[in-house]
This record gives structure tokens, sequence and C-alpha cells, in this order.
């Protein structure tokens, strides 16, 4: 029996598949929780809902993002494994540089089926897991005080939350900033300082993006369509894309 | 329901999500760690626990530095139960936390308050159980899926999921607080400008950007403040 026919095996599926089932039941958990008490706080069931659709809708089609990089990584270890990893703490960017490098260190000179052996596929599997499980561990044992320490006190919630929501925004303008400014860098200087000859395609995405989004606010505001706020986000997000795949094709 | 009963329903309510966000982040991490010696059973060979320790070494310690700025930073903006669930299914970044944000917005609700805690959860718990659904899904029907997803003509859009992501969200955030966007924007462009090798540290570069974000809002915030204060 070859590696992969080995990591593609029921019982792998039925080892990764119970985790993830396993996940799948807190999510519902805390989701039934979060919404009876919302209820119970006299919020708004209509608003509640629309939470929930719009960041359902939101998640689509980055979650069609992350199923390629399961199949991205299945060929050198199987199916369920990747699965696991990025229906679990997984992050996309995380798996396949770590993966790499946990061949390397268990004597392959690359990510490949033809160089996987049993031990080395567990040992690349214990070190995806030992690298990611920090920010779990963290909130194991800081999330309560930490939380804590960061709530306005204002019980059910009412009250201003003072500077707090706008350093949570700068916070977002913050990490927005950063990935543009990477953008724009890239483009200007990723082949030798000012050659303007990087990969423009993130920048355009980006600016068809927000050009689409701009459309979406418009129609809420202005003409006051409010529903397609719930896609406004996974309306744009498809409008960047498939100008990255009109790129493409140039 | 009056002020005093929705206080002490919360108080019950937050507890038991620290008790319950504890008992189901330990049981993930037991099963996440436990899982490859499950699996090295299977296959007839345990993992090389040196060759583990020495790539923990070299990669596992930049992640774990990593790990820490998400936690301090993400934290807050999802709250506690937001935040155990965002931990145990991850994909923080490309997409937990502006779904969260997003849905904070549309909600109208404010960081800190219970509101905004239901919110998050609400939020993060959908999005993580619609990714489960499609890897699920994607998983069954992957060998018929592959050859159209893996199409070359389609892989410029994969590859451009964030900055699709960035763009709108960027368009939302920079309208309403372009005062505060304008010198993170310019500082990072230029940085990454003039020191192209830091775009591969894209990710650490959001903690000197959201400091400044954050030092330009508390300056703009103090003014009003010591204005509104001067006016009454």
């Amino acid at each position: 029996m070859s590696i992969l026919s080995q990591l593609n095996s029921p019982a792998m599926y039925a080892i990764c598949g119970g985790i993830v089932a396993f996940v799948a039941l807190i999510c519902i958990v805390f989701l039934v929780r979060a919404w009876k008490a919302g209820l119970a706080l006299g919020m708004d069931p209509v608003k509640l809902k629309r939470v929930v659709v719009s960041s359902a809708t939101f998640s689509a089609l980055p979650s069609v993002g992350i199923l390629l990089g399961v199949i991205a990584l299945s060929g050198s270890l199987g199916t369920p494994w990747p699965w696991l990893r990025l229906s679990v703490i997984g992050a996309l960017h995380y798996e396949t540089q770590v993966a790499q490098a946990a061949a390397e260190q268990a004597g392959m000179k690359s990510l490949s089926a033809a160089e996987m052996t049993p031990q080395g596929f567990a040992t690349i599997a214990l070190l995806m897991s030992l690298c990611i499980i920090w920010g779990i561990v963290l909130s194991i044992f800081f999330n309560k005080r930490y939380t804590k320490k960061l709530s306005s006190g204002s019980g059910s919630g009412k009250g201003a939350a003072g500077f707090g929501d706008l350093a949570m925004t700068a916070m977002f303008i913050g990490l927005v900033s950063a990935y543009i400014g990477s953008y724009l860098g890239g483009f200007i200087s990723s082949n030798g300082l000012f050659t303007f000859s990087g990969d423009w395609t993130p920048l355009l995405v980006a600016a068809v993006s927000a050009g689409v989004m701009a459309l979406f606010v418009y129609l809420a505001e202005k003409k006051h369509i409010t529903w397609v706020e719930n896609f406004s986000i996974a309306g744009s997000m498809l409008a960047g894309m498939a100008a990255a795949v009109l790129v493409g094709l140039l | 329901m009056e002020q005093k009963q929705k206080d002490a329903l919360w108080a019950q309510y937050s507890k038991q999500t620290h008790v319950l966000g504890r008992v189901l982040s330990i049981l993930t991490v037991v099963l996440l760690l436990g899982a490859p010696f499950v699996i090295g059973g299977l296959l007839g060979a345990y993992p090389d626990l040196g060759a583990t320790a020495r790539g923990f070494l070299s990669v596992g310690l930049v992640w774990t530095v990593s790990s820490v700025a998400e936690f301090l930073i993400y934290t807050p903006m999802l709250g506690a139960g937001g935040g155990y669930l965002a931990f145990i299914t991850g994909n923080l970044i490309n997409m937990k936390i502006p779904c969260a944000v997003n849905a904070r917005d549309l909600a109208g609700v404010k960081t800190g308050t219970a509101e905004n805690e239901i919110v998050s959860t609400l939020s993060i718990a959908t999005s993580s159980l619609v990714t489960i659904v499609i890897l699920a899904l994607g998983v069954l029907a992957l060998q018929p899926l592959q050859p159209v997803l893996q199409s070359p003509a389609l892989q410029p859009a994969f590859a451009n999921v964030v900055p699709a992501l960035f763009g709108a969200m960027a368009y939302q955030y920079y309208r309403k607080n372009i005062v505060v966007a304008i010198a993170p924007l310019a500082v990072m462009s230029v940085l990454f400008t003039l020191v192209p090798g830091l775009i591969s540290s894209t990710s650490f570069m959001i903690i000197p950007s959201g400091a400044l974000a954050i030092g330009i809002a508390y300056t703009i915030y103090k003014k009003k403040k010591t204005g509104k204060e001067a006016q009454a």
C-alpha cells in the first residue's frame, strides 16, 4: 500500500473527521448560547439573523480559497490531514510553510509524496499542530483576565465604550494599511528599488473590490436598498477576484 | 426585563463562556497533539521527537511570537466567546477578524459591550461552520472538483482572496476615518517600497501600523473630549 493510500485511508478520515466534527459541535454550542443570550438581553432577532446571514455569505468565498489550500497539500500529505489542519486552528498562509520546514527536519528534501515516510508524516503532523496551538493556549490561560480588564464594565451593555471602540477600528485600519502598503511596495520595488515591475494584480484587485464596495454603499445609503449590505463584502470580493482572472487571461 | 436581571444574566453567561471556552480549548489541544501519535500508531511509526524539537526551534518560535501578537490584538475585537472560538478554528486574518468586524458594524454595536460579545460570537461561529461545511463538501467532492478549482485560469482569483477582502474593507473603513488612515497607509507604502524585504513580514508590520493608527485615533479622541469639556 503506497503512503498516499495510507494517508487517504478510511481510518485517517475517521480520525480527522471526528476532530472536525467535534469543532463543528463547539461552534454550534457557542452559536446557540449566544443567540439565546442575545434574545434574553433584548436584542432584536432580526439584527441577530442579519449577523448570521452576513457572516455566512462573507465566509463562503474565503472558504473556497481555504479549500484550495487543502487541495494543494493533499498531493503530499493526503486529504484528511490538511482538511483537519485548515478546519481547526489552521491558517492558509501558515500550513504550507510549516509543513515544508517540518519535512526538511524529517530528513526530506521537499514536501512530496515521493519522499514521504510514515514517520516523516507523523513528525510533520506533530510539528504542524505544535507550532499553531499557542493562540489557543494563551486563550486558555489569559482570555478571562484579558477580556475582564478590557471590558468597559457596561453590563448588559448600552454604555459607551469610550476610546476602546475607536482603538479597535484604528487597529483594523492599521492592519488593512499594512497589507495595502505591501501590495504597493511589492509593485514598485519587489524586483529592485523603484523598478515598477512587480506584480500589480493585488493592487488592481483591491481597487476593484473597493470600487464595487463603494457601489454597494451607494445603493444601501443613497438608494436605501439595505438588503445588499448582507452581500456587499462577498460581492466586492467576487468582483475583485474576477478582475484577477481577467488579468491572468491578458 | 429589568437592568439588574440583565446584568445577572450576563454575568452568568460570561462565567459559563469562560468555563466552556477553557474546557473545549483544552480538549481541542489534546485532540490536535494526540492525533499525530494515534496516526503514527496506525501507520506503524511514531513522530520523531528530536526532529519535531529542531523544527519547532526553526519555525515554531516565529509562530509563537506571532500567536502572542494575534492574541493581544484580536481578543479585544472578538470578546471572550468569539476569542475562544476564533483561536480554536483559526484563519483569523483572512476571514474571522474581518467577518466579526463587518458583523459588528452591520449590527451597530460597540466594542467592549455585551451586544458586541454576542454579535462577535455569532459571527465567528457561523463563519467557522460555513468553512467546515465547505471544506467537508469540497473534500467529499475533491476528485471531480480538482480540475475546475485547479484550472490555471482560476488560480489568480484564489491567489488574490486577501487583496479582494482588504480592498473592500479599506473602502468601508477609510471613508469614515480618513484622517486616521492616511498616515499608516503612507508610512507602510513608503516602508515597503524602500525595504521590499519587509513584504514577507507583513503580518508583523501590522503592529507598528496599528500602533500608529491607534496613536492618531487617540490624539483625535483626546482633542474632541477636551473640546467638549471646554464647551460644557
